[in-house]
């Protein structure tokens, strides 16, 4: 058994999976070796409050991405969710959460319609409507910084459940929902195919078009998800809110192992890449690390993860 | 008569051009109506100038993308060259003297050489990998510069102002972009990169070396970047920034898919580019001077990149988009 584990060919079938795990413990014992206050517990707090928001915007994105599109607008749609709930906690009550998600849906929609219907280039189209909503976020919120008074709404991240944060059990649901869509639905299947071949999938009875518009809208429903919740946890915010994400998101995608090319890979696998950037960011910052420095590594990751799992046999012209 | 022969010719090749360049149309109407609504404010040389100042900035940065574009690859990595570039500027300053300005054009070729032989060798989506340097670059340059924008002097004789309301950044990019539409347009280079643009594997089998052609695309493309950096650096305040704005970023990519360089390739190019500049920055000017609200704009701005990729989508039926 010993022996099997250690075989190369092993080694070579599982390296998206060791990988990460390997990157992950290194992460924990470097930081923990530097800074012993990494896995106290209010360490540990802080890494899952770190974690729970980004790993729900990570699994959405994984959907996008194992499809081999690209969603640029996840970021911006969480600012906006998060932003609608503190601008209208105080007139629509508990019915923002709906209002939120509703509208990161229906951009989710216009995203899929773009690419599917009108042939936009993934990236093309959400960047366009991220400017857009980026655009809707500012209007609204005229640039303030704005504050939730309403505590009840706070709870819905920040309740204590056997010792952590209940944002941690949203994103743990999250994540359980879709490895279980991913694996075992008809709806993940799908996603596969058309990731690894959209003209075989077409040509197999699916539906292309229709099935990229509901990735699109799932990717922003869960965008808009880690916005509310996002809110719920921090309590206020503005503009700023996810200013850095983008690179670090996409990053936690790849460094999961989920190829840019699509079909391979999965939300299973966002969980360690989740667990890999936001951790690292964490810890980072705990060692008063600057933000340049961060983004440098985090672009440096994303690189060389996209070049790493990226399977180049298949491929033969790519943009 | 002569005159009348000539009109007779004339008009044919002016409705062939508004065909294939619907954008001037756009322009004109755009002019039209902002100086209806309000000539007190967009008829005046102030206005003019300010427009003028803000093309070269779009101009510069869109220049070298869109040579890739037409590939049908992307390039972001622009504002990273600039902002790198600058803050390189700078710290060569004291051992290089005035030359130092040299390293952007420099970092511009070695950079667009290097995304060429990732793109090529490790094929990577070039959107992604761009994106990936562009924010690499940021960081380093708020890592070298310490978080603060650091000026530099000594090269104020780049835009000093030669005639009036002419910004002298216009006049350095008027043989830029001379240069890029030339290669584009009048040598075996640009003839390539247009047949890789619409049909990779056809130009393969017609016996071009795809791979080479694609990594010079991606090397005009920082090289003109980063001979458009000289004049920004200097045009944009003289000064290495340290922020990234996305609206720096996105704003080319307006202006190159305004002018009708689709995404896909194969078509358009530089000398397109300056046109979806040109009405790029009016329509930004006229916003900006009407007394709708400047959140609103960013709005619009979003509105009209959309409406521009779809139009310019048009008719890709068929062709596999990820």
């Amino acid at each position: 058994m010993a022996r099997l584990l250690l075989s190369r060919e092993w080694l070579q079938k599982n390296m998206t999976t060791v990988g990460p795990m390997v990157a992950v413990i290194a992460i924990i014992a470097g930081f923990q070796a530097i800074n012993p206050f990494f896995l106290s517990y209010n360490g540990i707090i802080t890494l899952v409050y770190a974690m729970s928001y980004f790993l729900i915007a990570a699994c959405g994105l994984t959907f996008v991405i194992m499809m081999g599109s690209f969603d640029f607008s996840v970021v911006s749609l969480l600012k906006l969710a998060a932003l609608l709930c503190v601008l209208y906690i105080d007139k629509l009550g508990f019915l923002v959460i709906p209002l939120a998600l509703l509208t990161s849906v229906g951009f989710g929609f216009i995203n899929g319609l773009l690419v599917a219907k009108f042939n936009v280039p993934s990236f093309m189209a959400t960047l366009g409507i991220s400017v857009v909503v980026e655009g809707i976020a500012l209007y609204l919120s005229k640039g303030f910084l704005h504050i939730i008074y309403d505590e009840t709404f706070r709870v819905l991240a920040t309740t204590f459940i056997a010792g952590l944060p209940s944002i941690f059990y949203w994103a743990m649901g999250i994540w359980i929902i879709s490895t279980f869509i991913s694996m075992f639905m008809p709806f993940g299947r799908r996603t596969y195919a058309v990731g690894g071949n959209p003209i075989g999938a077409g040509l197999s009875g699916i539906n292309v078009e229709r099935h990229r518009i509901y990735v699109f809208m799932l990717s922003s429903l869960f965008g808009g998800l880690a916005g509310v919740l996002y809110m719920a946890q921090m309590g206020g915010g503005s503009m700023l809110i996810g200013a850095d994400m983008p690179i670090p998101l996409f990053a936690s995608v790849v460094a999961g192992g989920t190829a840019l090319t699509g079909g391979v890979g999965g939300p299973h696998r966002t969980l360690l890449g989740a667990i890999i950037i936001t951790w690292l960011q964490a810890g980072m910052l705990m060692l008063a690390i600057g933000r340049d420095t961060q983004m440098v590594t985090f672009g440096l990751i994303a690189l060389g993860m996209s070049i790493a799992t990226t399977d180049r046999r298949r491929i033969l012209i790519i943009k | 008569m002569k005159i009348l022969g000539r009109n007779k010719l004339m008009t044919p090749v002016i409705i062939q051009t508004l065909k294939t360049h619907p954008v001037i149309l756009a322009l004109i109407a755009l002019v039209v109506m902002f100086s209806g609504l309000y000539p007190e404010r967009f008829l005046t040389p102030l206005n003019f100038s300010t427009i003028l100042r803000q093309l070269v900035t779009l101009t510069l940065f869109a220049l070298g993308p869109s040579i890739v574009v037409v590939t049908g690859s992307l390039d972001l990595s622009y504002i990273g060259i600039w902002m790198l570039g600058g803050i390189l500027v700078w710290l060569l300053m004291p051992i290089l003297g005035m030359f130092s300005i040299l390293v952007i054009p420099l970092l511009g070729l070695v950079t667009g050489l290097l995304i060429g032989v990732i793109q090529v060798k490790a094929k990577i989506p070039s959107f992604i990998l761009t994106l990936s340097l562009l924010v690499t670059y940021w960081g380093l340059t708020a890592a070298l510069s310490g978080g603060y924008p650091r000026p530099v002097r000594g090269y104020e004789f780049i835009t000093a102002p030669l005639i009036r309301y002419l910004p002298t950044a216009f006049l350095w990019s008027i043989p830029i972009t001379i240069a890029a539409v030339f290669i584009m347009k009048r040598t075996r280079i640009g003839t390539y990169l247009y047949a890789i643009g619409s049909n990779e594997e056809g130009a393969r089998l017609a016996g071009i070396n795809v791979d080479k052609y694609k990594i010079l695309a991606f090397t005009l493309s920082g090289l003109f970047t980063g001979i458009g950096s000289i004049i920004l650096f200097q045009h944009l305040g003289g000064a290495a920034p340290v922020e990234l704005n996305l609206n720096n970023v996105v704003w080319p990519l307006v202006a190159i898919v305004l002018g009708g360089t689709p995404l896909v390739g194969g078509s358009g190019g530089p000398q397109r580019t300056i046109l979806g500049a040109l009405t790029f920055t009016v329509v930004y000017r006229g916003l900006l001077l009407s007394l709708l609200h400047p959140e609103a704009i960013q709005l619009l701005v979003g509105l009209l990149l959309i409406v521009s990729i779809v139009v310019g989508a048009r008719g890709l039926k068929g062709v596999t988009i990820t």
